[in-house]
């Protein structure tokens, strides 16, 4: 992968991890699994669960941004629907939690590839606004529909999932989400670097070379949309039963934001980037708790910073904000400063 | 029953058409959507507030308080957040508009609590009565205000020298910079000016709804957003329909369906529509 010699301090150490990649795989892994009893506090484990939630919603979403650059605003709205499909499986219908789990990300991978197949023949912009106001439509439509999602009062007494007779404790959850975090990583670190991956940054690239040299654009956008959708639904399922409750309050456009923001902290188009991402826009709230209150501005401010000052992110690749080549110009020509791939429209 | 619908419609659409005009002469120039939109529009509603209640009580000044209020937030929009932006990627404005919506929302939330504040009732009395429909003062100003704004902003594109440079930056981006139009003080103007629209908005939502909050402005910039497309994205007559026929769609909308799904309606629609004709009722045809 590495053939060529890395001059920056991260491509170093990208390099130095790779070379070891055999021990740095190793050492994580026992970290990982021994961190719960390294916490020894039960509430700090409870975050590293939620951390995991994150880095399955972030990982997910940056394969829409990321990878195929497309522009989804409303990632919750799916977060939400595996939520309530595991919730509603397991409470009503009395279904086990590991059948619920799957069929949580089904569903939502059907909602997915629904709206992908109405919009994503359209210009990109429509995505953007019918992703938002997908995630609006699914709030009004679980507090309104008293009789099936029981409304505002949300679904309480989601049972505890067990294993072979082993009902779950604070450990057992976070060994469940470091797995299902851990497939969901490494699936879309094999996806990404196989055909279907290529075919996905051919499009954020360029459409229509991409078009030309035979790749189907349509569908693997639809692939790339669907994917993600189920990867959220899997972790709404998870968080419906680590929650044992679900409301609508969940899942709004601003938990939508926030899934955004980690994508761009930890640096869009990367593997690493959004585990970094959610690791830190997790841990950060709660370390500071006195800044609670100041959690959305301060969500809001890393977003702006992050996109015009450091457009990689923190992982430092090549993301989708950065200036593509041909925008770099000699310094003397200063004008025009116009962007070649926005031509202007008409009032 | 047939009037009252029709007098909340027109009433509602007149706000719904001045946020889509917003929406529309940014994406006409820049190709962008300003998400923040629906946040200057709460801007506006919370500086008219401010003016009514600890200065004077005069709606008139008040429009004119989220105008100006609104103007500013547009214009510190575009300086800080697009100016930098404008060679990248598109997907990257795109965020960062939505990065500084939430950021408004929350200073706003932090500054002033999120619970509802209340405009005092203003121009309440009846105006006149249609059938057995009575109409307030409140409701005739409100569509007149609009109307006002409307028609001063098609003469302002059309008939003097700042919208003729705006078109000419919205027809082409080089070659306006290569004729000598300053095409960063243009598109600084343009951002401006939507943000004041959409504060002139805010301060009459806030008068009719009695109702100011900092997330005031999500759920009217998805909807003027929807009504903006509906027209084409690109139009201005195409906005103000989209907006007039978003505020009848819903008013009568809420008959058949629970009031409830009000704010899905004309969303639901729309994507439906969309389906059928890409381009909106008078947008240009583009890939």
């Amino acid at each position: 992968m590495q053939t060529l010699p890395a001059t920056t301090p991260a491509g170093r150490m990208k390099d130095f991890f790779f070379r070891y990649r055999i021990v740095t795989a190793i050492l994580l892994t026992i970290f990982l699994v021994a961190l719960p009893f390294l916490l020894g506090n039960g509430y700090y484990v409870r975050i590293a669960t939620i951390v995991g939630i994150y880095v399955i919603l972030v990982s997910s979403l940056n394969i829409i941004i990321g990878f195929t650059g497309m522009f989804s605003l409303g990632h919750a709205a799916f977060y939400g629907i595996g939520a309530y499909t595991s919730a509603m499986l397991t409470v009503m219908a009395g279904w086990p939690f590991w059948a619920a789990l799957p069929v949580a990300g089904i569903v939502a991978g059907i909602f997915g590839a629904l709206i992908g197949l109405a919009t994503l023949r359209l210009q990109a912009i429509f995505l953007a606004f019918t992703t938002l106001g997908f995630g609006e439509i699914t709030r009004i439509v679980i507090l309104n529909w008293r009789s099936f999602t029981r409304g505002p009062l949300g679904i309480a007494g989601i049972p505890i999932p067990t294993f072979f007779g082993w009902t779950f404790d604070r450990n057992g959850y976070y060994y469940l989400v470091l797995v299902l975090a851990a497939l969901t990583v490494a699936i879309i670190y094999r996806v990404y670097h196989s055909r279907i991956g290529r075919a996905f940054v051919a499009i954020r690239e360029d459409e229509t070379a991409a078009r030309s040299m035979g790749v189907n654009v349509f569908g693997y956008k639809v692939l790339a949309f669907t994917m993600a959708c189920v990867f959220a639904g899997i972790a709404g399922s998870f968080f419906a039963h680590f929650q044992r409750f679900v409301s609508a309050d969940s899942f709004a456009n601003l938990e939508s934001f926030a899934i955004i923001t980690m994508v761009a902290l930890g640096g869009t188009g990367s593997i690493v980037g959004p585990i970094l991402g959610a690791l830190i826009l997790v841990v950060i709230p709660e370390v500071f708790r006195f800044l609670a209150r100041y959690r959305g501005v301060i969500y809001g401010l890393i977003l702006i910073l992050v996109i015009v000052l450091k457009p990689g992110g923190l992982a430092g690749v090549k993301g989708i904000f950065e200036k593509p080549k041909a925008a770099k110009r000699p310094r003397k020509q200063r004008r025009p400063k116009a962007d070649s791939s926005a031509p202007g429209g008409r009032i | 029953m047939f009037l009252q619908q029709l007098v909340n419609g027109i009433t509602q659409g007149s706000l719904f058409a001045l946020l889509a005009i917003s929406f529309a002469i940014v994406y006409g120039t820049l190709r962008l959507v300003n998400f923040a939109t629906g946040s200057i529009y709460m801007i506006g509603a919370f500086f008219g507030w401010m003016v009514v209640k600890f200065v004077i009580p005069n709606l008139f000044l008040a429009i004119f308080a989220g105008a100006l209020a609104g103007f500013v937030t547009g214009f510190i929009l575009e300086r800080f957040a697009f100016r930098a932006l404008r060679g990248v990627a598109r997907i990257a404005s795109l965020i960062c508009t939505i990065g500084f919506s939430w950021f408004l929302n929350e200073a706003m939330t932090v500054l002033f609590g999120a619970e509802r504040k209340s405009m005092p009732s203003f121009y309440s009395d009846t105006a006149f009565v249609l059938g057995d429909v009575g109409v307030s003062w409140l409701q005739v100003i409100l569509v007149v205000v609009a109307v006002v704004v409307l028609v001063s902003l098609q003469i302002l594109i059309y008939r003097t020298r700042i919208g003729l440079a705006i078109r000419a930056v919205s027809l082409d981006f080089k070659t306006a910079g290569l004729m000598g139009i300053p095409i960063d003080r243009v598109i600084s103007f343009t951002f401006s000016l939507a943000g004041a629209m959409a504060g002139i908005a805010g301060v009459l939502a806030s008068a009719y709804y009695n109702a100011i909050f900092p997330y005031m402005g999500n759920i009217a910039g998805l909807k003027s957003f929807s009504a903006a497309v509906f027209g084409g994205l690109t139009s201005i007559p195409g906005a103000i329909i989209g907006g007039y026929l978003l505020g009848l769609i819903e008013n009568f909308g809420v008959q058949v369906i629970s009031a409830g799904y009000r704010d899905i309606i004309g969303f639901v629609i729309l994507v439906i529509f969309l389906l059928v004709r890409p381009r909106g009722l008078l947008g240009r045809k583009s890939g």
